[in-house]
């Protein structure tokens, strides 16, 4: 009805919000000023260790959000939640940040967020659900263009990475960059699971029970068995997503499985999965 | 179609004729000229010359779907990309440099001129050294000579260059060569077509 109105992003925010309200998921608003402390105290779980921080008229010092989930975690809040919301994250090579690229000097940036997250007693069939959902996302947004979502086990691959040299071994893995792994003698099993790229029969070994029941479950052509998809093994435990959509250079959705984070964050026996589609990179088509 | 960004310079022409060997040929690339991008119809793909710190940066924004930069360059500017191959062109070394007879003994900031400031800052923030970063955009060499700065990190292919400025290398911060790296996102709808590239240039590598 509003479509002559709407920019894109707005329209599909809006088939995103349909999409989750449609499998029981009820909308979630969040302040975006926070107590600097937490985030200060939890730096390690966050994408760029930078936070834009200030100082309230009572002389406290307060933080812009840098990430929905710790947000939601820190209310103690359980169930299935999806959110429309702003973070703001420090870009730029010296941060190596993963959004929208990270060349050039650093700067702040608003990113829009519009995700969902599912916390409390996980089963299987939740994660199956928000990994559904993921792949529903990706095509509601995808504007007929082809789209994949990028699986990896994050708990395979804190076993398989050493301690020595992780971050450098993590940067090979997510940039396939399989001679660097073989300078850093990373473990003949690490360079198997690196090496895979896309083929879920193959890649099936390098996950948990757990994580396999939910890919065969869900049994789709669009999912890609790649570690290259792992991001930060604080944040992560289990399965991780990455989602592309052809045409668009950045990947457009991230996220996965936080129960140890959840634990780290004093709530015991808790799990929690969710993920975010960045609305700010769906814009750039590039054409052929 | 598959895009590749290829870096302008002695680099450039290495990976053009490497490209040639592995089948992939585009009519004029040899001939000089200003012309900057060139076709393959019958392989549906298209090439064109970009400044080798720009290599990057088409790749990661997905102008290009492939590329060939030096890993000096990668380690400089750190863009999003996947990291294919190492390859045996470009091979040389990112080293400091001093005039002769160097010794670092001053407690003041070393003040080291260079084209790689990320790099710089890396090397010696594990050495511990506060260091001044003087950028510059070529002929290193001359400023230790007149001055400027007391150390230079740059690219050494052979040596001559800083031998001939009463120059010397100091430490050898890393071995570089040339990678073969991918747009990530379009290594997922076309990585059929990049896969078969990445095939064919290592079998002419391997035999390099």
């Amino acid at each position: 009805m509003y479509d002559d109105v709407l920019t894109l992003n707005e329209l599909y925010g809006l088939k995103l919000r349909k999409l989750y309200h449609s499998y029981g998921y009820k909308h979630k608003t969040m302040s975006r000023f926070e107590d600097y402390d937490f985030y200060a105290k939890h730096k390690d779980f966050l994408t760029s260790q930078n936070i834009l921080t200030f100082t309230d008229i009572n002389g406290r010092l307060m933080a812009l959000r840098p990430d929905i989930t710790l947000s939601m975690i820190r209310t103690g809040i359980t169930g299935k939640y999806y959110y429309d919301e702003k973070v703001y994250r420090l870009k730029g090579k010296s941060e190596n940040i993963n959004v929208n690229g990270g060349h050039g000097s650093s700067r702040w940036c608003e990113i829009s967020q519009s995700g969902i997250e599912c916390i409390g007693g996980l089963i299987v069939e939740d994660i199956t659900q928000v990994t559904r959902l993921a792949l529903l996302s990706l095509r509601e947004i995808s504007g007929g263009k082809n789209y994949a979502l990028d699986v990896a086990d994050a708990g395979t691959a804190r076993s398989l990475i050493p301690q020595i040299n992780r971050a450098n071994i993590l940067k090979c893995i997510q940039d396939k960059n399989i001679d660097g792994l073989k300078e850093l003698n990373a473990p003949q099993e690490l360079l198997h699971m690196a090496s895979i790229d896309g083929d879920v029969a193959s890649g099936l070994h390098y996950l948990s029970d757990e994580c396999r029941q939910v890919i065969t479950a869900l049994n789709d052509p669009h999912i890609r068995i790649d570690f290259s998809a792992l991001s930060n093994l604080t944040y992560y435990n289990g399965l991780v997503l990455k989602g592309y959509i052809e045409g668009i250079p950045h990947a457009v959705l991230y996220g996965g499985q936080y129960d140890e984070m959840l634990r780290e964050l004093g709530h015991n026996g808790v799990r929690g999965m969710g993920f975010a589609v960045y609305m700010g990179n769906i814009g750039g088509i590039v054409g052929d | 179609m598959i895009n590749i960004a290829l870096p302008k310079g002695r680099l450039g022409e290495k990976i053009c004729g490497l490209l040639s060997r592995a089948g992939y040929d585009f009519d004029g690339i040899n001939e000089g000229g200003r012309r900057l991008v060139f076709m393959n119809e019958a392989l549906n793909m298209r090439c064109f010359w970009v400044k080798p710190f720009d290599v990057g940066v088409y790749v990661e924004r997905g102008v290009a779907d492939v590329g060939f930069a030096g890993k000096d360059i990668l380690m400089e500017c750190q863009p999003d990309v996947y990291e294919l191959m190492r390859l045996e062109a470009g091979k040389c070394r990112m080293c400091a440099a001093g005039m002769k007879g160097f010794r670092d003994m001053s407690e003041r900031p070393l003040r080291v001129a260079t084209e790689f400031p990320n790099i710089a800052r890396e090397y010696y923030g594990r050495m511990g050294r506060d260091i001044d970063v003087i950028e510059l955009r070529g002929s290193m060499e001359i400023a230790p000579l007149l001055g400027l700065s007391e150390v230079i990190v740059d690219v050494v292919e052979s040596g001559t260059t800083l031998r001939e400025n009463e120059l010397e290398v100091i430490a050898v911060i890393c071995e570089i060569s040339a990678r073969f790296i991918a747009n990530k996102s379009a290594y997922k709808f076309k990585g059929e077509a990049i896969r078969e590239m990445m095939r064919r240039i290592a079998h002419d590598n391997d035999n390099a």
